[in-house]
């Protein structure tokens, strides 16, 4: 099992399709984009197969120029591997980007080429950064991820899809750079305190000598900074909502299926992993900033009248939902996490997929002209329905055993003083009640009610749309009824964080 | 005989370029239009004989020539090699500015030949009499590089250009003056080995804080950096590309030399320097966002950039040094790349404002490809070389102590507005356009064109394998 071959595949593919002799045969492309998106997942599924659950990384391996390391004078090296976490990352961005070539047959009228050779180099980026062993190659796929984002948006979008796509550049690229800051110090850090160059996650050690906390806690901000915009946590989430409205349907499914874990997954790598001291001062005031997220992003979703927006912003509640199971600091609420981002990149996407279908057939998104969608289209109700009791937390669907356990962890947390994380997941508990509100207001609005004289010829899903639903909505069953055989993977990934909080 | 073995131990490259001068002084006399190409090729082979002459000149162990003015090692014949390698490309890029107006071709490349000598000058110059001397050639070739273009505005820029020169050049004098008045010495060395001695004094900081402001003029740095907009407008694109290059590159290696040996011992330049730097990023990214032109934002960038270079220059170690020959280097190559771009959009109907460029990437995909890859590698994006400087940039700042980290901070917001409007410029590109007169680029310019691609596959290239480079660059640092 080569792991350079998963992660460097797509680019190559991509390269494959700038070239000219591939201009204008759009149907050969989509197929050969589907074709390939396949043959990469049934590889991706074979690490889960030769996966070994007790060793710390699976698949290690080393990229060489030569015989030369990377940048080997820097004591950077491309060094890749697997951990659990990893793997189910790995696994989700695999499906999804196999799901979204397949659903981009409807909306995606142009540029075929192009279009699927961002695709791929944003999968090669967004793989290289869920299996990166170095800070600066995990920097370094961070950074590539924001071109073919852009272009993603900004060429296939509609409305204000440039302003939009800027907008995710500009927010992305700033807290990045904090981020490198960030990551520069620990790199400084582990540089006085061992005098030698590395970057590598594994090898880096610092001491308080050498890394007051003072600026451990300083190197923590920066870098969660970075991650903070990804995620998003709220006051930081404005590009969110403008370019999964902007964007065409298969790339907002990938945004808010895969680039939105990426925040989450970093503030486990680089905040809890390597800097647990400094998480521990800064984890009361990202509680308060994870309730201001659930409770803030479902009310502004209540007031939406734009469908996507709506799923926007419960997707921000839902990350709010993450981070908050991350700051119990115990092996519950960080298992419940990471289920959930999970569970939260399906349903999202899927959500998204049908958002997007209605919008390709009426042309609007706004539920207030919407209504009565049932009558024609039955199909996508119940598959729409279904997403949305999942996104709700619906026992035997996936997100009720991820919200469950980080409400759990949160509850038996022993890290705060005066009952604090308890009180805040009491009030989220409460609200995350009140805003299921929206999820039914939007099924309410869009496929009940009156059905308009203008929707009459509005027809229901066609094969493709079907499978994709069908196969989202049967992911979500399954794992809703069988949650353990993927927390067999996660707990063994989050073992080393969790026994540096003593929980 | 020492003259001789001083000639060609230290000065053979420039010793070449004095003789392709001189002919083509001679030769601008007699020749007219038709020889115009005789120009160019007598040009090219000079710097190229140049080029080939670096490798004779004497290294190790560090020659002193003509009672130690000039010095020779290898930092000096690297920064050389740079030097002719980029005035090469520019040749090569200059083939239509030149051509428009071509009773004065001959002119052209003799100005050009004598800014280049001057800066290896200025590069290889180890006293002050030299450096003034040398500086002073350089400034009075450029400008009339400036003023060669037709029309008002070169004029005005080529004005604007003597005047603030003229300014920090009495700067910098005056604080040579004090430095003379208290050592009695005009010798790096000597002055070196005086402050070894002596404590300095206030005066003494004044001297070097008055020399460095000086020196901050050709790096368009902030007190002296209003002058690049409209010199960058006003004069011709590839007299553009001289100015963005090699003025700077000297500059940049004089100054390392000179913190080394003479302005080191003082703890107040430093700050100065950094926060002067700081300021010239912020304000010239933040100037960059309104502009409509391309030249106009390349000139911000270049300040930008030299501001960069700047900040981790002023805080003297041997790691900040290979950090910023890595980033002068890559910046040279991205730069002369979207030079090129714009010269080769420049002689089509695409022009040199910004909307102009609209439907670019769709009717010649490969250059506006390579267009992108260089606009990208200035604004620091992965896999191409601008993110490894940047990367490496900014690991020296932190190196450089935890007092920087808010700087840093600051540049690195100065580094998101420049993302903004080098993003803008490749998404106009990819913008549709509804006119049809304004298709497929001309041919003539292949030489641009050629260099463009060469430019954008070495950005592509040290980005994903930037060991060599960083190596080299280390290794000529720790012989300064």
């Amino acid at each position: 099992m080569d792991l350079r071959l998963l992660i460097f595949s797509p680019i190559i593919i991509s390269i494959l399709f700038l070239l000219p002799i591939f201009s204008g045969k759009h149907i050969l492309v989509r197929r050969i984009a589907k074709l390939f998106a396949g043959l990469h997942f049934i590889y991706s599924l074979f690490f889960i197969i030769f996966y070994n659950v007790d060793a710390i990384s699976n698949f290690d391996t080393e990229i060489t120029f030569f015989g030369e390391k990377w940048l080997g004078s820097l004591g950077v090296s491309l060094i890749f591997g697997l951990d659990g976490l990893s793997l189910l990352l790995v696994l989700l961005t695999s499906f999804l980007v196999l799901i979204s070539c397949i659903a981009s047959k409807g909306s995606i009228k142009s540029k075929h080429s192009l279009y699927y050779a961002l695709i791929f180099i944003l999968e090669t980026s967004v793989l290289g950064t869920f299996c990166a062993k170095d800070i600066f190659v995990f920097f370094l796929f961070w950074e590539l991820e924001l071109i073919p984002m852009y272009f993603l948006i900004s060429l296939w979008g509609h409305d204000f899809a440039k302003k939009s796509a800027m907008k995710f550049l500009l927010y992305t690229f700033i807290g990045s750079l904090f981020m490198l800051c960030g990551f520069l110090m620990l790199y400084n850090f582990n540089y006085i305190s061992t005098s030698e160059l590395s970057a590598a996650i594994d090898n880096l050690n610092f001491d308080y000598e050498s890394a007051p906390i003072y600026l451990q806690v300083v190197a923590s901000i920066l870098i969660l900074l970075g991650f903070a915009v990804k995620l998003p946590i709220i006051p930081l989430h404005n590009w969110l909502p403008a370019a999964h409205v902007d964007a065409p349907t298969p790339v907002s499914m990938l945004l808010a299926g895969i680039l939105l874990k990426m925040g989450a997954y970093g503030i486990i790598r680089f905040n809890m992993q390597l800097l647990p001291d400094a998480f521990i001062i800064i984890v009361p005031y990202l509680v308060f900033f994870a309730f201001i997220n659930i409770v803030f992003a479902a009310f502004v979703a209540f007031v939406q009248t734009d469908i996507k927006r709506i799923v926007a912003y419960s997707s921000i509640s839902s990350m709010g939902l993450v981070l908050l199971g991350l700051c119990s600091l115990n092996a519950v609420g960080i298992t419940g996490a990471v289920l959930l981002m999970l569970a939260h990149g399906i349903i999202s996407s899927g959500l998204f997929f049908s958002v997007g279908v209605i919008y390709n057939r009426t042309g609007t998104r706004n539920i207030n002209q919407l209504g009565g969608l049932v009558l024609v289209m039955p199909r996508l109700a119940l598959f729409t329905f279904i997403l949305c009791l999942a996104s709700m937390g619906v026992p035997l669907l996936i997100s009720f055993p991820a919200e469950f356990m980080i409400f759990f962890g949160a509850f038996i947390s022993a890290v705060y003083s005066n009952y604090y994380i308890q009180v805040v997941a009491l009030v989220s508990i409460i609200v995350l009640v009140l805003s299921l509100i929206y999820l039914l207001r939007l099924l309410h609005k869009t496929f009940y009610g009156e059905l308009s004289e203008r929707w009459l010829k509005v027809g229901d899903v066609v094969t493709h749309e079907f499978i994709i639903l069908s196969v989202i909505s049967s992911v979500t069953v399954i794992f809703g009824i069988v949650p353990m055989s993927v927390i067999i993977y996660i707990i063994p990934a989050i073992r080393n964080i969790t026994d540096a909080f003593g929980g | 005989m020492s003259l001789i073995l001083d000639i060609s131990n230290s000065m053979l490259a420039e010793a070449v370029l004095l003789i392709s001068f001189l002919i083509l002084s001679v030769f601008s006399m007699f020749y007219n239009v038709r020889y115009h190409k005789l120009s160019k090729w007598i040009a090219v082979s000079g710097i190229a004989f140049a080029l080939v002459s670096l490798k004779f000149l004497r290294l190790e162990p560090v020659y002193y020539a003509f009672n130690e003015s000039i010095i020779s090692d290898t930092f000096t014949v690297f920064v050389k090699a740079l030097i002719l390698f980029s005035s090469l490309i520019i040749i090569l890029l200059s083939k239509k500015n030149v051509t428009k107006r071509n009773h004065k071709t001959f002119q052209f490349y003799t100005l050009l030949i004598a800014g280049v000598m001057s800066s290896l000058l200025v590069v290889s110059s180890n006293d002050f009499v030299t450096l003034t001397v040398s500086l002073e050639m350089l400034s009075f070739s450029t400008y009339f590089l400036i003023a060669y273009k037709k029309g008002y505005l070169s004029k005005e820029a080529s004005f604007k250009y003597i005047i603030s020169n003229a300014f920090s050049t009495a700067i910098y004098l005056f604080g040579v003056s004090y430095l003379y008045g208290i050592s009695g010495k005009l010798n790096f060395n000597a002055i070196n080995d005086y402050f070894m001695q002596n404590e300095p004094t206030l005066i003494y900081t004044f001297a070097v804080v008055f020399i460095a402001i000086g020196l901050l003029f050709k790096l368009a740095i902030l007190p002296f950096a209003n002058w690049i907009l409209d010199v960058y407008e006003g004069s011709a694109t590839s007299v553009s590309a001289f100015i963005a290059t090699i003025p700077k590159i000297a500059v940049i290696a004089v100054l390392a030399r000179l913190f080394v040996f003479i302005l080191g011992n003082s703890f107040e330049l430093p700050v100065i320097l950094v926060i002067l730097s700081v300021m010239t990023a912020i304000w010239a990214n933040i100037l960059a966002i309104r502009q409509k032109k391309i030249l106009r934002i390349l000139a911000c960038s270049s300040s930008a950039n030299a501001a960069y270079m700047l900040f981790v220059l002023s805080l003297v170690s041997v790691y900040n040094l290979s950090t910023v020959l890595f980033y002068l280097i890559t910046y040279v190559f991205m730069n002369l790349g979207a030079f090129a771009a714009i010269i080769v959009l420049e002689n089509s109907n695409y022009g040199l404002k910004l909307n102009g460029l609209k439907g670019l990437a769709y009717t010649n995909p490969l250059f506006a490809l390579s267009f992108a890859i260089c606009i990208f590698g200035l604004a620091g994006f992965p896999i191409t070389s601008g993110f490894i400087a940047k990367f490496y940039l900014f690991s020296a700042i932190i190196r450089s102590g935890a007092v920087f980290i808010p700087f840093l901070i600051i540049l690195a917001m100065t580094i998101v507005v420049a993302a903004y409007y080098y993003t803008n410029i490749v998404a106009k590109m990819f913008e549709k356009t509804d006119s049809q007169d304004n298709q497929i680029i001309y041919n003539s310019t292949t030489s641009a064109t050629v260099i463009l691609y060469a430019c954008s596959l070495i950005t592509l290239v040290v980005g994903i394998m930037p060991f060599a480079l960083l190596e080299l660059c280390k290794f000529i640092a720790y012989n300064l």
